[in-house]
């Protein structure tokens, strides 16, 4: 794993750029040792050559001396003594040369010393017969005993002088084989490593245009996410900067400047430039919060105002944070929002939620005063004919009585109507006491409210055993009283009302008239087999003030039913009515599962 | 009882449910005194008299001007030497934030005005002939508001 990433990192070309280095410079240093190598050989061939050179020229020289010599015994001719003369010399200067030449062989040192001696032996012998011959009187016989001695000493020095010859010779193969030895693995040395480097710089061609194509891609990706940016900049009304903390150059987002209402980039962006455009009772905060940013990291979203060119005053948040995106190069980066419809929208808002609430306030001080201040004089024009009927009613003539009657009737029904609007206005109030209550216990009490009406019509009131549910106890018993209040007062005159009410779990979705969601509702079906209703009017029967009937048939405020659509809406539940005219209706309550 | 009479005091700015309130103690037939006040500033002075009889039940419109009911009930509970005067409010209201403070405040019975002479005789009677020590030491919510 660690080496296939090896090869993706920039390291790997420095690597292959070090090793490449360190094979030339290797190279370098082979060549230049073969180099130096074959100029000392050559310099060894030319010297090798030299002495040969002199070694034959010393031998020539002795041969000259001698020569002469017998030239000048043959002939007593003094001229030929002159190159025997000569030769004396020239003798010296040659071997003095071969000396120099071969100061550093051991072997030739020892060979030129032998052949000094020979030399100096062979020249004594020459001078010995040279005086013998000009002494008067010589002995012929000691003359050439001397001249074959003399012919000896040549013959050695001759011999010594092609050993000599031999062993420079054989010096010079030395050093030949020597250097071949050397060179001969150097060319593939070279020629190896040579293709290693070119293998190394061919991956590393590979690896740089793979890294071009990358960086290409890369370029394109991320100039298409640039673009991107500055559509969303302009779509959601916000702009971006940046501030290099090493060197404090700024970056401004072309919608940073349509922010301030400028056209993109048309001032240089720094500090000094946007800060002309801070609101002047902003500008401290504005410093107080940039103030921190080093020590913390991060300046947390703030609201402040700015002034465009044309004088208008914009809303602008704007938060930031100090990123490191290369080891030690720090940058602020940081976006503004411009929020001034929001912050337009959340001015409306408000002013239209005070408008509501005083509305609000009106209406319900309207609805207690409607209802409650208007039980007074009610009470009191009740309890007045409830004197009067008591006291002064035989008195009254019978066409009196029947409108005393009738006024009882009036203000019974107007107390009738007042008690259920007070209630319904009471129904729409907000406070609302959220417990966990028993159905059962709320039906048991409602029942007891009713039981007057129960007794009277002998009803029957079935119901399965029912949950207990988080809500508005005094509520959901009201919504009980109307339901089953409404069932008995709509029950058939012969028939002793059967009031079924039904408990079950169910979800929105395959149930009539619901939202089509997948919530779960707890579902209460009250079910009578009263004198039940047309479905058309399954929906107006909910309605303020909506009846069905006459009231001279059946006695109503048409609020009842109002009363628990409202309950139920306030427990974010749904109530349904189902009618079948002669048989019976259906009422069915979804109260939200939590 | 121990006292030949019962003390009965009312306070209610309504002159005409004064006139009720006198008439069906007349027409009821118990020994009783029965005196009335139109406000609770002229109420609680005739309380905090020395020389006043203090009523046995005092009845307490909730709705009068000057001094309302609760605030006429707030300064009878504190004061200890009104302990054993048995307090019944009087209103035309019967909303649950009325029923709510009085309750807390230490009133021992609510009675919502009657719109029919003959119930206000019946309800009158049964108020004032209740054994108050047993009434209060069973006292709850449920049983606060009177019905009829």
């Amino acid at each position: 794993m660690e080496i296939m990433q090896l090869h993706k990192s920039p390291l790997f070309l420095k690597i292959i750029f070090i090793v490449s280095l360190a094979i030339i410079f290797f190279i370098g240093a082979i060549t230049f040792k073969h180099i130096t190598v074959l100029k000392k050989t050559s310099t060894w061939i030319s010297k090798s050559y030299e002495v040969n050179i002199e070694l034959e020229r010393l031998l020539s020289h002795v041969k000259d001396a001698e020569t002469g010599q017998r030239g000048y015994l043959l002939s007593k001719n003094k001229s030929f003594l002159k190159p025997y003369d000569d030769s004396n010399e020239e003798i010296k200067k040659s071997y003095k040369r071969v000396a120099e030449l071969t100061v550093n062989s051991r072997a030739q040192q020892r060979n030129l010393k032998k052949l000094q001696y020979l030399i100096s032996r062979h020249l004594n012998y020459l001078s010995k017969t040279l005086y013998l011959v000009e002494s008067k009187g010589y002995n012929e016989k000691i003359v050439s005993t001397n001249l074959v001695t003399g012919k000896e000493a040549m013959d050695s020095i001759r011999v010594e002088i092609e050993e000599m010859i031999t062993t420079q010779k054989n010096l010079l193969q030395y050093r030949q084989n020597d250097y071949n030895s050397t060179m001969n693995y150097t060319p593939l040395l070279i020629y190896l490593t040579l293709l290693i480097t070119l293998i190394l710089i061919t991956i590393a061609f590979i690896k740089m245009n793979r890294d071009v194509v990358l960086l290409k891609n890369t370029v394109h990706t991320l100039s298409v996410a640039i673009e991107v940016n500055n559509l969303s900049e302009i779509i959601g009304n916000f702009g971006s900067w940046q501030l290099n903390l090493e060197t404090g150059t700024y970056t401004f987002s072309d919608n940073q400047y349509r922010l301030l209402g400028c056209e993109p980039q048309s001032f240089e962006a720094c500090a000094h430039e946007y800060l002309k455009f801070i609101h002047p009772d902003d500008l401290e905060i504005l410093t107080e919060k940039t103030q921190n940013i080093k020590s913390h990291n991060i300046l947390p979203p703030f609201t402040y105002r700015i002034i465009r060119e044309n004088g208008e005053v914009r809303y602008l948040k704007s938060m930031g944070q100090i990123v490191t995106i290369s080891s030690d190069n720090k940058t602020f980066i940081g976006t503004t929002r411009d929020i001034t419809s929001e912050i337009d929208d959340q001015i409306l808002t408000e002013e239209r939620n005070r408008e509501l609430e005083s509305n609000n306030k009106e209406l319900s001080a309207f609805n207690y005063i409607a209802s409650h201040d208007l039980q007074e004089p009610l009470r009191k024009i009740e309890t007045f004919i409830s004197r009067l009927v008591s006291k002064d009613f035989n008195n009254i003539s019978a066409s009196g009585q029947q409108y005393v009657g009738s006024i009882q009737k009036s203000t019974n029904r107007m107390r009738v109507l007042i008690e259920d609007l007070l209630q319904f206005s009471r129904t729409n109030k907000t406070e609302k006491n959220v417990v966990n209550a028993d159905l059962n216990y709320l039906l048991e009490n409602a029942k007891h409210d009713l039981a007057q009406a129960i007794e009277e019509k002998k009803a029957i009131i079935q119901s399965n055993n029912l949950p207990t549910l988080h809500i508005i106890p005094f509520q959901i018993q009201q919504l009980f009283i109307n339901i089953i209040g409404n069932s008995l007062k709509y029950s058939k005159k012969d028939v002793a009302p059967i009031i079924k009410l039904t408990y079950s779990q169910i979800v929105s979705n395959e149930e009539e008239f619901l939202p089509n969601t997948h919530h779960c509702y707890h579902k209460i079906a009250i079910e009578d087999n009263g004198i039940g209703f047309e479905q058309e009017y399954a929906k107006n029967i909910f309605v303020l003030f909506n009846r069905l009937h006459n009231k001279n048939e059946y006695q109503g405020t048409g609020i009842g039913l109002a009363i628990c659509k409202k309950i139920v809406e306030n427990h974010k539940g749904f109530i349904t009515a189902k009618g079948n005219l002669g048989v019976g209706s259906q009422f069915n309550i979804y109260l939200p599962v939590e | 009882m121990t006292a030949d009479y019962i003390t009965i005091c009312l306070a209610d700015d309504d002159e005409d449910d004064r006139l009720f309130f006198t008439d069906a103690f007349d027409e009821l037939r118990i020994n009783t005194r029965v005196k009335t006040f139109k406000d609770g500033v002229e109420l609680m002075n005739y309380l905090n008299h020395a020389d006043s009889i203090l009523p046995n039940v005092l009845f307490l419109d909730l709705n009068m001007p000057k001094k309302n009911g609760v605030e006429c009930l707030l300064e009878i509970k504190k004061n200890v030497k009104f302990n054993d005067i048995a307090i019944a409010i009087y209103s035309t209201s019967s909303t649950e934030e009325h029923i709510e403070e009085t309750f807390v405040n230490g009133a021992n019975i609510y009675i919502k005005k009657p719109n029919d002479f003959e119930n206000l005789k019946k309800i009158l009677s049964e108020v004032v002939t209740i054994n108050w020590q047993y009434h209060t030491s069973g006292l709850n919510k449920d049983n606060f508001l009177m019905r009829m």
